[in-house]
């Protein structure tokens, strides 16, 4: 801990420093602006206006009412936050499950969804990987034809829901090919290669014997 | 094996500590796209048509001088682009400095924005409330619309294996399809039921006639729902006024009393654990047990709604209903898709758990019961629902409200037969329209607000009193 704690003081007082300079130097060329700019105060020119710098916004239509057109590109910063494990676990070809470790609880089964927390007893779970290869059956299932701006996946897929032994829960995924029926014995797989970070780096296959 | 367990404190029945009663409703018309006007002027549309229209004893700017509280439902900043809309709709509304609260429970949103001006008049916080709700839906085209509406799934682990909410529907609707041997038929009639008495209403977004086939021949959107089985996607604002006893009788002689519950279960379905089935006041121990034992068979599963269920358990008994395909004259469900419809039928009892289809099958859930051409037991979505009418999210569950609340004052006429509330909204009324008034013996109506794939559902029940 001192060790760490040394460099991080340096660095401190080399901001300080730092900060201290810029003050000096930011106030010094503001004065001599002052004294030299007392005509341009007057008529300023167009240097020292407020310069539209967005992008012109279209009008949609007109009639009844203007509507005009606003777009936007964003990215927001998201976290795995206690349930990164799964999705470090998809990487490395692993389905990974948390268990409630508190003996006294009623809920002995394995999740995923994983949850860091259980919700019956609220005792932070402990992390398992299911071992390959996981077999489950297809409990229900769709097919998405029409799907909601950025999807990922080529449409029409089949989305599946899967009953996986020893699980709380019948987690949400897809069949990477054939045609599912409720019952149908599948086998998870993993996108390791290339991977997308998400969810979708493990789907299913059909599984024969 | 783990499972929801309740404890006596949990079970407890709500109990206002003064009366609530509904006495006005207003609304928009609905459309897909509405540039004609912006959010706010559309929420104050759907307020004047409330203060103004109603046939209330008092001059619309009186009442509004009544007002001590507003609740605003809204689904999603999303579509809005603007956070605190609320304050915005009620600088516009010209209620400042009253406080006002925004509700946000998905779906839900205008069942609880009812919930919550309710427990200000019950609490005595108020004497009169306003519930107000709207969705703004058009800033984005359909697909992205979608999206949006599908992050009310769990980003994680379900949004990007559809982004879009029929998805997560649908393998409800094979499930239960698989689990109660159920046609597609059977859904297809729903959607030609609620499309049919949308065709009645000047504010239905989607109204038609349409065939069974013409249903199960409309482009699919994530097997087996069809796009015909699909809610609308919405812009518009509806309005109830909720009061206590005495100003109730004050403003009007036919008050409606208000019972509202809520419930909730998790966002993913994934994660519905078995457990056992709570029964209604008309459902006897034992009455479920051969119907999960199929090989995974679960309660609630795939098949029904804990929440809507729950929301049920608690309202029969705080309105103290015994039957309600007896008791209840009319219901205006949550209708986002067919399956949804067909499911909650189950959970609010009108048939028992695995014979749901049999509410559409026999006719009762009809106006005019096709087999028999006397009115249906107990008719439902006569409103049109959001498969025919509406779902700008946070309106739907005040929308609903106020059809009930018309409906129960014998008004269905005054607020969709008049020839001019067409031409308002830019349509004709039709040649062959029909009124779907129920009959004025009937005394009790319900309506359910319902989000994600059930993670929080209202049921209220409005009762006439006089």
């Amino acid at each position: 801990m001192a060790k760490k704690r040394a460099p991080l003081k340096k660095k401190k007082e080399l901001k300080k420093k730092a900060r201290a300079q810029k003050k000096v130097q930011t106030k010094k060329p503001v004065q001599i602006k002052k004294k030299t700019s007392i005509k341009k105060k007057i008529r300023p020119k167009g240097k020292r206006q407020v310069n539209f710098v967005g992008q012109i916004t279209r009008i949609r239509q007109a009639e009844p009412a203007t509507v005009i057109e606003w777009p936007r590109t964003i990215t927001h910063i998201h976290t795995y936050g206690m349930l990164s494990p799964f999705f470090k676990g998809l990487r490395e070809g692993r389905l990974m499950a948390t268990r409630c470790p508190n003996e006294k609880c009623s809920e002995k089964r394995l999740w995923i969804p994983p949850r860091a927390h259980c919700p019956d007893c609220h005792t932070e779970m402990t992390w398992e990987a299911l071992p390959n290869p996981v077999i489950g059956k297809i409990y229900t299932f769709t097919e998405v034809v029409y799907a909601g701006t950025g999807i990922e996946l080529s449409t029409p897929y089949w989305q599946v829901d899967v009953d996986i032994p020893g699980l709380a829960t019948i987690p949400k995924s897809f069949l990477l090919y054939g045609e599912p029926h409720i019952g149908m014995k599948v086998k998870a797989e993993f996108r390791t290669k290339n991977p997308t970070n998400t969810v979708l780096d493990y789907y299913w296959v059909p599984y024969e014997k | 094996m783990g499972m929801i367990t309740f404890k006596e404190g949990n079970l407890r029945i709500p109990k206002w500590n003064r009366k609530v009663f509904v006495v006005a409703g207003g609304t928009t018309a609905y459309r897909k796209y509405f540039p004609d006007y912006k959010l706010e002027e559309l929420v104050m549309i759907a307020f004047k048509n409330t203060l103004e229209d109603n046939n209330l004893k008092m001059d619309p700017l009186e009442v509004k001088g009544l007002i001590n509280f507003a609740a605003y439902g809204e689904f999603a900043d999303h579509f809005q682009d603007q956070l605190l809309c609320q304050a915005k709709v009620h600088d516009y509304l010209g209620l400042d400095p009253l406080y006002n609260v925004g509700i946000k429970t998905g779906g839900a949103t205008g069942g609880s924005a009812i919930l919550a001006a309710a427990m200000a008049v019950a609490s005595g916080y108020a004497n009169v409330a306003l519930a107000a709700g709207w969705e703004r839906m058009d800033e984005v085209d359909t697909r992205t619309g979608n999206f949006y509406i599908s992050t009310a799934a769990c980003k994680d682990f379900e949004t990007r294996l559809g982004r879009i909410y029929s998805s997560y529907y649908a393998p409800m609707a094979n499930r239960f399809a698989w689990a109660f041997n159920v046609s597609e038929v059977t859904r297809a009639k729903i959607a030609v039921k609620n499309h049919l008495y949308a065709y009645y209403s000047p504010y239905a977004q989607q109204p038609g006639k349409y065939t069974v086939e013409d249903v199960l021949n409309s482009p699919m959107s994530a097997y087996p729902l069809r796009f015909l089985e699909c809610c609308a996607m919405s812009v518009g604002s509806a309005c109830v006024l909720l009061c206590d006893e005495e100003t109730a009788y004050k403003l009007t002689d036919h008050p409606c009393e208000l019972f509202i519950c809520g419930g909730s279960h998790t966002l993913r379905v994934a994660d519905r654990r078995h457990m056992e089935v709570p029964l209604l006041p008309h459902e006897t121990p034992g009455m479920y047990k051969d119907l999960y034992l199929k090989e995974g068979a679960r309660y609630p599963g795939f098949e029904s709604f804990l929440a809507s269920r729950f929301a049920a358990w608690l309202v029969y008994r705080m309105a103290g209903i015994q039957n309600p395909i007896q008791d209840l004259d009319l219901v205006e469900l949550h209708d986002a898709f067919t399956i949804s419809d067909l499911q909650t039928y189950g959970d609010i009892g009108l048939r028992p758990y695995g014979q749901e289809q049999d509410y559409i099958e026999s006719g009762d859930a009809y106006y005019i019961n096709p087999h028999t051409g006397k009115p249906g037991e107990c008719p439902s979505n006569l409103s049109g629902g959001l498969i025919g009418t509406m779902h700008a999210v946070g309106a739907t569950g005040i929308f609903q409200a106020a059809e009930c609340l018309w409906q129960l004052q014998q008004k269905y006429d005054q607020f969709h037969s008049d020839p001019k509330t067409w031409k308002k909204w830019g349509k004709e009324k039709p040649e062959d329209w029909e009124s779907l008034q129920i009959p004025e013996s009937s005394k009790q109506a319900l309506w359910v607000s319902h989000a994600g794939v059930g993670s929080h559902v209202t049921v209220g029940i409005l009762r006439k009193s006089w």
